[in-house]
């Protein structure tokens, strides 16, 4: 087991309060801008995990696009007004969500330590050392994960953009424009 | 060997100070979540964002000095663009219920 350090505690102490806190609040803006917040603590945890792709995404996707997608949302429909700051908690639906989390959590156990030289995932020959023993020379590309991702995968994630545009095309078909906005 | 590792303060490298400095301000935005939870007007809370949108501007920074990643001060801009552009929103969307955005 390695040691959680202060810096790592105090943020996983920020993303939980922030996370609970968007589930908590009853006006769905200020859900929203929670949400924001909790996309900043999660993206700095990534970041200092050494991931920098999802750090970027986490930040541009979590605090950027999404936030605006779900102001155009409730732009579009109608926001309550409330009294209360906050939703009622059921008890029952958040017991069975904390059961599910302690048996997800306890699978953690079963998990290698970060960046140990022995983990399955590490010793694959065929999978893993090939990356990292040929992802520099034959793409050129310094981040193994990126390589992966852009590379070796490009078909795949080319796939992905497709996707996504066919469903961009489909959405301003069946709303009859020609532009988003 | 970079200067924030061999540079010696109090028996600690300067490269450990930078990350004890990173965890307070980590505490900081914890202090910062009071405002942005306890409101009690919307400004409140977008104002609190974007004040904890800063602060993690500078952690990523210290983080990127303290670890010898510069790559981290890439993110850190990202975001400073970032927390500005959705301030913007969010005070736009407040103003003009959605008008434009």
């Amino acid at each position: 087991m390695t040691m959680i350090t202060p810096l790592e505690l105090t943020l996983f102490v920020f993303v939980l309060i922030t996370a609970i806190m968007t589930a908590l609040f009853r006006d769905v803006l200020a859900s929203i801008v929670i949400f924001a917040a909790y996309s900043l603590g999660l993206a700095v945890v990534y970041t200092f995990y050494r991931a920098p792709d999802v750090g970027l995404t986490e930040a541009a996707i979590g605090a950027g696009i999404t936030t605006i997608l779900l102001l155009l949302t409730i732009a579009k429909t109608t926001r309550p007004r409330h009294d209360e700051t906050f939703e009622k908690i059921n008890w029952p639906a958040a017991g069975v969500c904390g059961l599910f989390a302690l048996v997800l959590g306890a699978t953690m156990f079963a998990f290698p330590a970060v960046g140990d030289p022995n983990a399955p995932a590490m010793t694959n020959p065929d999978v893993t050392v090939y990356y990292i023993e040929n992802a520099y020379q034959e793409t050129g590309v310094e981040n193994a994960v990126t390589a992966v991702l852009a590379a070796y995968r490009g078909f795949d994630t080319f796939g992905e953009a497709v996707v996504v545009f066919a469903a961009g095309v489909a959405s301003l078909i069946v709303l009859g424009r020609e532009v988003f906005a | 060997m970079t200067l924030v590792e061999t540079t010696i303060v109090a028996g600690y490298t300067l490269g450990d100070l930078m990350l004890v400095a990173a965890a307070g301000f980590v505490l900081l935005a914890i202090a910062m979540l009071y405002r942005a939870i306890k409101g009690p007007t919307m400004q409140d809370r977008v104002l609190a964002v974007n004040v904890l949108g800063t602060n993690t501007v500078v952690i990523l920074a210290l983080l990127g000095a303290a670890l010898a990643e510069p790559w981290f001060l890439d993110i850190a801009l990202v975001y400073a663009l970032l927390n500005f552009l959705m301030a913007i929103a969010i005070s736009k969307f407040t103003v003009e219920r959605g008008g434009v955005i």
